[in-house]
């Protein structure tokens, strides 16, 4: 396995995390509860962010792996 | 042949009067009530009993009912005015033990043995005398007792644990049916219970008992005990696959020779490290 594909294997994992912290924010009827999901899917967007940056400089490094 | 139909309707007619007076002297548990109260309780029942089988005239019987009703009504509100009257009525609290110790006037004061007050506290699951810092016996006769600091029982707050604030849970599902209001004071509609049922492979005429906690995750009781089903574990999911996630990132930031990327790694792992920290209390309860 290539690294760009680790990094996207994580990259879906964290994605669908991220969806079931979305999730959760809509269905909580505690608004202290849903103020730590909404701070907790900002973070989240921005690590996403992150290894999409890297993701795409990887398969600029590496194109014979692009799409795996 | 007229007297039975004429004591049948007397007492029908004074079953509901007795209900509303007692309905109106107000909501109480009937094995705490005030002594007072207990009293006016006893007097309208009698009195009821005594008309009802025509034993005094119904005009004097009405007079003294109405007595009783109004004066302990107009006597509970007057006590809820005056703090003068609130003790008058129902007498003040009697200190039974302070600082860890028994006050042996007010326990004959309230004739009390030191046997009888032992009793009243191992009902309360108390056995040792030396527990208790604080004892009091309250105007209705139950005595309650506070614990020294080190024999309380613990609490998170104790241990310095942050615990999630939790609503109480609404009960959505009754014998097989749909409580509608429940369902729509958490937000939700019946289209997403039937999703959320779907999910579980259960049908909604199988189901005794749902309730939707506070985070929105359904609980079923079905009927058919043989069944098993799956407890919600998503939030459990959800943070191992964080954890998992975590632990990828920082395997990321050694196998990389780029030192950008390897800042980069470092940086969302310690961010995902300390959400983690965040979100434990939250998800794993």
């Amino acid at each position: 396995m290539t690294v760009a594909s680790q990094v996207k294997q994580t990259l879906a994992s964290l994605k669908g995390a991220r969806g079931t912290l979305s999730m959760y924010t809509a269905q909580t009827s505690v608004d202290e509860t849903q103020s730590v999901y909404t701070n907790s899917l900002e973070i989240a967007d921005n690590i996403i962010n992150d290894l999409e940056d890297r993701l795409k400089a990887l398969e600029f490094e590496e194109p014979q792996y692009e799409g795996n | 042949m007229q007297e039975p139909i004429y004591t049948i309707i007397r007492s029908l007619a004074l079953f509901f009067l007795v209900w509303l007076s007692i309905r109106l002297i107000g909501k109480r548990n009937i094995s705490r009530v005030k002594p007072f109260n207990f009293m006016s309780y006893i007097v309208l029942a009698v009195v009821a009993t005594l008309m009802s089988l025509n034993l005094i005239d119904l005009i004097s019987g009405f007079i003294v009912l109405l007595t009783w009703l109004v004066l302990p009504i107009a006597l509970d509100f007057l006590s809820i005015k005056s703090e003068v009257v609130h003790q008058l009525i129902n007498g003040k609290e009697t200190v039974l033990i302070k600082h860890g110790k028994i006050m042996e006037e007010n326990l004959i004061q309230v004739r009390m043995t030191g046997e009888d007050l032992l009793a009243e506290l191992r009902s309360k699951n108390i056995f040792n005398l030396t527990d208790v810092e604080f004892a009091v016996m309250e105007t209705n006769g139950e005595i309650n007792a506070y614990l020294k600091s080190d024999k309380k029982p613990v609490s998170a707050h104790d241990l310095g644990k942050k615990l999630a604030p939790q609503a109480e849970p609404q009960t959505v599902i009754m014998d097989g049916n749909i409580l509608i209001e429940p369902l729509f004071s958490l937000g939700l509609n019946q289209e997403w219970l039937n999703v959320e049922l779907d999910k579980m492979g259960v049908a909604l005429e199988n189901v005794f008992l749902g309730q939707v906690d506070s985070s929105g995750d359904l609980f079923l009781d079905l009927f058919d005990d043989a069944v098993e089903i799956p407890q919600p574990k998503v939030k459990e999911l959800l943070y191992a696959s964080l954890q998992k996630v975590q632990a990828d990132l920082s395997t990321f930031s050694l196998q990389t020779n780029n030192k950008n990327a390897k800042g980069m790694y470092i940086r969302n792992s310690q961010k995902l490290d300390n959400l983690l920290d965040k979100l434990r209390p939250y998800l794993l309860n």
